[in-house]
């Protein structure tokens, strides 16, 4: 595959034929014919699964919507979705508007800006396990910042969200938007630096303050931008596993259950395959609630792009 | 090196052919193999089975452990992976009443001939040898055995509450937890804050107001006695358990807190047998911390029973199936399974054993005679908190109740009772 690719002539314009690029033709499409069929295939399986009665391993037979009722119904679940909800909403939100605030500082024309950038950027190397574990030192009352201030003599400080069952979830929020709101600044930065050049002039020319600016001029031209990464920050939101069992396993209780978390202990401690699988079928579901307005808005976006 | 080896194998195979010569005759030319996974790698545990591979190998045989560390979850999902592909290990581990369920996915060994030539059913405790034949054939043996509901005292905790005696009903306790209290012991009761902990909180009450109802509530799902007054009674002292904790403990493992446990800023500890092992390992030492049997309001000793146990999948094989027959017999001994309680602090499956003599605790002493007074009154149960008393989905549904009550002190004992009642007829 390589070979053919590298022989093909550089630099002049490729012939159109299907053989002539066929390096490319390769390259482009087996891998994605793969992991299409991968992830087709694999889908398609769990939502059979979800409609049997497997336990232990996958079993053959028909139980109808038996598994979605009963996921639906239990506590766990409910629970994982009210859970869901809130950090999703909270989380994109949040991340979205720390995101915005760095790439429109970081945009001031600053020096070190390449240095900054990595600091903000960086947490999105750390694995997510390694997030939630380090968080879930510094948040714990009895080690963490808690203790500290309490070391430095202000003895009546309180922060134990970890433990507390009604403020747990924030702490998974904490965490995540410590995580992600570099990879936000980064596409943001990509936008700013692509706003027309001639249209800030225009606007300084009109007498716009730095304020009605951005206001007015730039944050519009942003909004593609805002809209992919909301997507992409919800998609994320709603696979949140292992932050959520590195930060607090679910608890205190179950006042952290997330769906993800659900599916695992469905299947794999619980040994309710089809349960598990029903759990997962309603979680992609949500996503594609999210993921099917996002395509149709990019089509009719682009459509009316081109008409213009 | 590589001859010595050879060297030694030979000898030690032809010192087990001396010692087994009707197992030698009975198997032939073949040499024994045994292929086995565990979740047990390190620490005491990984030292125990690495010493029983040493003993099989002594046998004659040729010892294939695969340990897949981390939860016991991570060892069953290879264990289904092994099953489904048609290629199961010749032995597992597996405990409680998964061995049941598990029994239906695939064909087991019918382990009855070994075990009658060994005499060993009357030598282990009735509800335990039930798990391991689910269908009246022994099919998986039990290795260890663990109290869940051993009571933990630290020695300089109860010198602050100026008490010396070890407490034997839960009015008892709770009279010490609060003497703690008042001699300036921050939190009486030492815990962490992971789900079997709360489980074992709640176990341990139950089964120590009644052991009676305790097997018809947990062991049998009556549900008339899931919401007796005992269930409701048992949540009232596991609130109880709870206001005394670190609330700050979070999702912590129990462990963490052993050095304040030792120090006398806490005070007393329900935890497994296996604690003894934990604190000895972190450098403390006896004279910090007593061992007991748990709180029981008949005064005679409730024993909350776990057990690891290996389970033996049906081979073709006649080297594995030779290597079953030696595994199996070795399991059994007497000698061994004192060699591998020495080794991780619990006790032996036998009742017969002599725990008298030397390389065992007191603490071990003491479990021992719980189990034997327990079971010759009826009081010894199955765990639910460490997945004995029921199958996984069973256990986690009645755990996500018990888990909730601790951490939320808005739930009412009664509230408490009729949840868990619900989450059993949900889950079953």
């Amino acid at each position: 595959m390589t070979d053919t690719a590298a022989a093909a002539p550089r630099g002049r314009p490729a012939r159109p034929g299907v053989v002539g690029r066929l390096g490319e033709h390769l390259t482009i499409w087996v891998p994605l014919l793969l992991s299409a069929a991968h992830l087709v295939s694999f889908s398609l399986w769990t939502i059979w699964i979800s409609f049997t009665p497997s336990t232990l391993v996958p079993a053959s037979g028909w139980v109808g919507l038996r598994n979605y009722t009963s996921v639906l119904a239990s506590r766990n679940w409910q629970i994982a979705f009210d859970n869901l909800l809130l950090f999703g909403s909270t989380f994109v939100l949040l991340s979205l508007v720390t995101g915005l605030m760095l790439a429109i500082l970081i945009d001031q024309r600053i020096r070190g800006e390449n240095t900054l950038r990595s600091i903000f950027l960086y947490p999105l190397a750390v694995s997510f396990v390694v997030t939630g574990t380090v968080w879930s030192w510094l948040l714990n009352p009895g080690i963490g910042i808690q203790k500290l201030v309490h070391d430095f003599g202000w003895t009546s400080f309180r922060f134990d969200w970890l433990v507390d069952r009604d403020m747990a979830i924030w702490t998974i929020v904490i965490a995540a938007i410590w995580q992600s709101s570099g990879f936000a600044m980064a596409l943001f930065l990509a936008g700013l630096r692509s706003v027309d050049a001639d249209l800030v002039k225009a606007a300084q020319i009109d007498g716009a303050g730095p304020i009605r600016m951005y206001r007015r001029v730039i944050l519009p031209t942003l909004w593609p931008i805002t809209i992919t990464v909301i997507v992409i920050q919800l998609q994320f939101a709603i696979s949140t596993f292992d932050l959520v069992r590195a930060l607090t396993n679910g608890g205190p209780g179950l006042a952290t259950q997330l769906p993800a978390l659900v599916v695992y202990d469905l299947m794999f401690q619980r040994n309710l395959l089809g349960r598990g699988a029903a759990a997962a079928v309603l979680m992609l579901l949500i996503l594609l609630a999210v993921l099917l307005p996002y395509a149709a808005w990019r089509y009719f976006w682009r459509r009316r792009a081109t008409h213009a | 090196m590589p001859i010595t080896t050879t060297r030694r194998r030979l000898l030690a195979g032809s010192a087990a052919a001396l010692a087994l010569p009707a197992f030698a005759r009975a198997q032939g030319a073949v040499k024994p193999r045994l292929t086995a996974i565990s979740q047990w790698s390190a620490g005491s545990d990984g030292a125990a089975i690495t010493a029983l591979g040493k003993k099989f190998e002594e046998k004659g045989g040729v010892w294939q452990h695969s340990p897949v560390p981390g939860f016991t979850t991570e060892m069953m999902n290879k264990l289904r992976a092994q099953i489904m592909a048609g290629d199961p290990p010749a032995c597992s581990q597996l405990k409680g009443p998964e061995i049941a369920a598990w029994s239906k996915i695939a064909p087991t060994v019918d382990l009855d001939a070994v075990v009658a030539a060994a005499g060993y059913e009357k030598v282990v405790a009735p509800d335990l040898a039930k798990l391991h034949k689910p269908n009246g054939k022994w099919i998986a043996l039990p290795l260890q055995i663990y109290s869940t509901n051993m009571l933990f005292l630290s020695k300089r905790a109860m010198d602050k509450a100026k008490a010396d005696k070890v407490p034997v009903t839960w009015a008892d306790f709770n009279d010490l937890a609060d003497k703690m209290k008042a001699g300036g012991v921050a939190y009486p009761i030492a815990n962490g804050g992971t789900r079997p902990d709360d489980g074992q909180k709640f176990e341990a009450s139950l089964a120590g107001i009644s052991p009676a109802a305790y097997r018809a509530a947990i062991m049998n799902l009556d549900s008339k006695a899931l919401e007796g007054p005992e269930v409701k009674a048992a949540f009232v002292q596991v609130r109880k358990i709870a206001d005394w904790m670190d609330p700050n403990v979070g999702a912590q493992h129990f462990s963490t807190n052993l050095k304040r446990f030792v120090d006398g800023d806490m005070g007393m500890m329900i935890m497994g047998g296996w604690a003894q092992g934990v604190l000895r390992n972190a450098g403390f030492k006896f004279d910090d911390f007593t061992i007991a049997p748990g709180p029981s309001d008949n005064s005679k000793p409730v024993f909350l029973l776990n057990a690891d146990a290996f389970i033996f999948w049906q081979r073709k094989e006649a080297d594995l199936q030779a290597g079953q027959t030696l595994m199996a017999q070795l399991v059994m001994d007497p000698a061994i399974q004192t060699m591998y309680s020495q080794i991780t602090g619990s006790i032996p499956v036998r009742t017969d054993v002599d725990l008298s003599g030397e390389g065992w605790s007191d603490g071990q002493r003491r479990t021992a005679a719980a189990l034997k007074d327990a079971i010759a009154s009826n009081q010894a149960v199955l765990s639910v908190a460490h997945n004995m008393a029921q199958e996984n989905g069973l256990t986690a549904a009645m755990i996500d109740v018990i888990t909730e009550y601790v951490k939320n002190k808005t739930i009412k004992p009664e509230q408490a009772v009729t949840r868990l009642a619900k989450a059993v007829e949900g889950a079953r």
